[in-house]
């Protein structure tokens, strides 16, 4: 008997510039960073999508059995569980050499802090630029509304998109 | 064992979790995947338990866990979401909704079952009946809300006893027990007077079932003429149901007779109710000098049934010459929720009235 209610499906929270999209995606052939970084296609399927408004985040104003989202309108996604929400080449055996460094890093209507892994000297140009992944995991993440500070999300990851962020701060090495 | 509703849109989640429960607990599932249904199938047989998705197409999960609050028949059942929102602002919504536990998925069946049998735990402890024993409730003044408060009473206990009481309205001149609760009142008592063998089926079967859970024995909707109830039959129709309740409440009409001497001797508590006016305490001085025999479990219950100030209860305790059990307050709102059908006790938990009988019941016990 399978013990722990989880499968194929990954459950996340995807942001928007005004709303919340809690809603299933298939993770069997692609886990949601790759399906995210993937520029074959613009577009993320979701199937039970509940829709909410960002200043109401917990009120399901509509809900649908399937929809898509456009991932360059995407601003953010939290995952709850850390390995659900990295490639597995982030993950598992990947962390020798790296170290974190704590971040703070603005979106539309929200603030991010929580840590970035590195392995090698920073250099946020590379970070934000280099590459083709469009999004950047935070680590340990907390999201709170730059409006209302009282609505704050957490994740194991927030990944966030590259073109979305307006500020990206590091703290210094002690 | 207990009777589990599971409310969730995924089959496979539902066949898994009534599985376990049977397997591990030998409880008794009901699955749904849908709100309406299990708002309906919980209504209508209600749970010991729920566990609730918050994530369902229609109806929201906080939308059955407000409706299942706002039902008396299933306000105090402990309720668990289990949700893959595992945000602090889907937690914070979903206890303001009325849930007693929150989960995110994804979850051992080891861990739901542990907070099953927890919850199960506590509502078993809850469940002990606030007052065991009959408390009979009279004033030989009439117009001093016996029967509301005898009807608040018993709501509050079957409310806290999982329906565990019992009301019984003994006025032989159309009672109005069953009005205030929105109940007809067929059958009632008087279709006990002819019965020839009166055994717990034959009570069982003349006697109301409110949505709260509470059961009431009523008094005939028209005053009974030409026909005298026997005392004996009304003194086994208690006994049976003292042996088949744990608490019950009985609405005395104003008199004196065979009947109310019956319950008061079957009485573990008598409660005469006073108002502040002269008539209410000169009466009330009069039936305490008329049933000193009973003295010791006699208690006085000042009731407020009028707006406006009272005198100083100290006043009236010292023209009594007896301490007061308690003191109802007036809100207006009561008789508005009568007329609905739905005392406040059942309905407003936060009124000082419901919060007055409340009290009264612990000191009462």
């Amino acid at each position: 008997m399978q013990e722990q209610l989880g499968s194929v499906w990954l459950v996340a929270d995807f942001f928007t510039h005004r709303y919340r999209i809690s809603g299933r995606l298939d993770v069997r052939y692609q886990k949601l960073a790759g399906q995210l970084n993937d520029n074959t296609t613009s577009f993320l399927q979701l199937e039970d999508a509940y829709i909410s408004n960002v200043e109401h985040p917990a009120d399901i104003i509509a809900s649908y059995a399937s929809s898509t989202l456009r991932k360059q309108n995407i601003t953010t996604v939290v995952v709850a569980q850390q390995e659900d929400g990295l490639l597995r080449e982030q993950t598992y055996g990947s962390y020798f050499g790296t170290y974190l460094r704590t971040v703070f890093l603005t979106v539309p209507y929200f603030e991010v802090k929580g840590y970035l892994r590195l392995s090698g000297k920073l250099d946020l140009r590379t970070v934000l630029t280099t590459g083709t992944d469009a999004f950047v995991p935070i680590l340990d993440g907390q999201m709170r509304s730059s409006v209302r500070p009282d609505i704050v999300f957490t994740g194991g990851v927030i990944l966030v998109n590259k073109d979305r962020i307006g500020v990206f701060c590091v703290e210094e090495e002690e | 064992m207990a009777k589990i509703l599971v409310v969730d849109d995924e089959a496979e989640l539902l066949e898994m979790i009534r599985m376990v429960l049977q397997r591990r607990g030998d409880h008794q599932v009901v699955l749904s995947a849908e709100g309406a249904d299990a708002l309906a199938q919980a209504f209508a047989d209600p749970p010991d338990l729920a566990i609730i998705d918050l994530m369902m197409p229609g109806m929201t999960g906080y939308e059955v866990c407000r409706q299942l609050r706002a039902n008396p028949s299933t306000v105090s059942i402990p309720i668990i979401i289990l949700t893959a929102r595992a945000q602090p602002v889907d937690r914070e919504a979903a206890l303001d909704a009325g849930a007693d536990a929150y989960m995110t998925k994804p979850v051992t069946m080891t861990e739901l079952v542990e907070r099953v049998d927890t919850l199960l735990a506590k509502r078993a402890a809850e469940k002990q009946p606030m007052f065991a024993g009959m408390i009979v409730l009279m004033s030989l003044r009439g117009g001093v809300g016996v029967t509301t408060l005898a009807v608040s009473l018993a709501a509050t206990l079957a409310q806290a006893g999982g329906g565990a009481a019992c009301l019984v309205d003994l006025c032989p001149s159309s009672g109005h027990v069953a009005l205030q609760l929105g109940l007809r009142p067929e059958p009632n008592w008087s279709g006990l007077i002819q019965a020839t063998d009166l055994n717990t089926q034959v009570v069982e079967g003349h006697l109301l079932q409110h949505g709260s859970g509470l059961r009431v024995l009523a008094s005939p909707i028209f005053p009974i003429v030409g026909q005298r109830v026997p005392q004996a039959m009304m003194q086994t129709v208690l006994s049976i149901l003292l042996q088949r309740f744990p608490a019950v409440v009985v609405d005395l009409p104003s008199v004196l007779n065979d009947i109310t001497m019956t319950a008061l001797q079957a009485a573990s508590g008598v409660g005469l109710v006073v108002t502040a006016e002269a008539p209410s305490i000169q009466t009330t001085i009069g039936t305490l000098r008329v049933l000193k025999q009973w003295s010791a479990k006699l208690r006085i219950i000042l009731n407020q049934v009028t707006p406006g100030s009272q005198p100083p209860t100290e006043a009236i305790e010292r023209t009594l010459n007896r301490s007061l059990v308690g003191a109802i307050p007036f809100d207006p709102a009561q008789a508005r929720a009568l007329a609905r059908g739905a005392p406040l006790a059942l309905n407003n938990p936060d009124s000082p009235l419901t919060q007055a009988v409340q009290e009264l019941l612990v000191k009462v016990s």
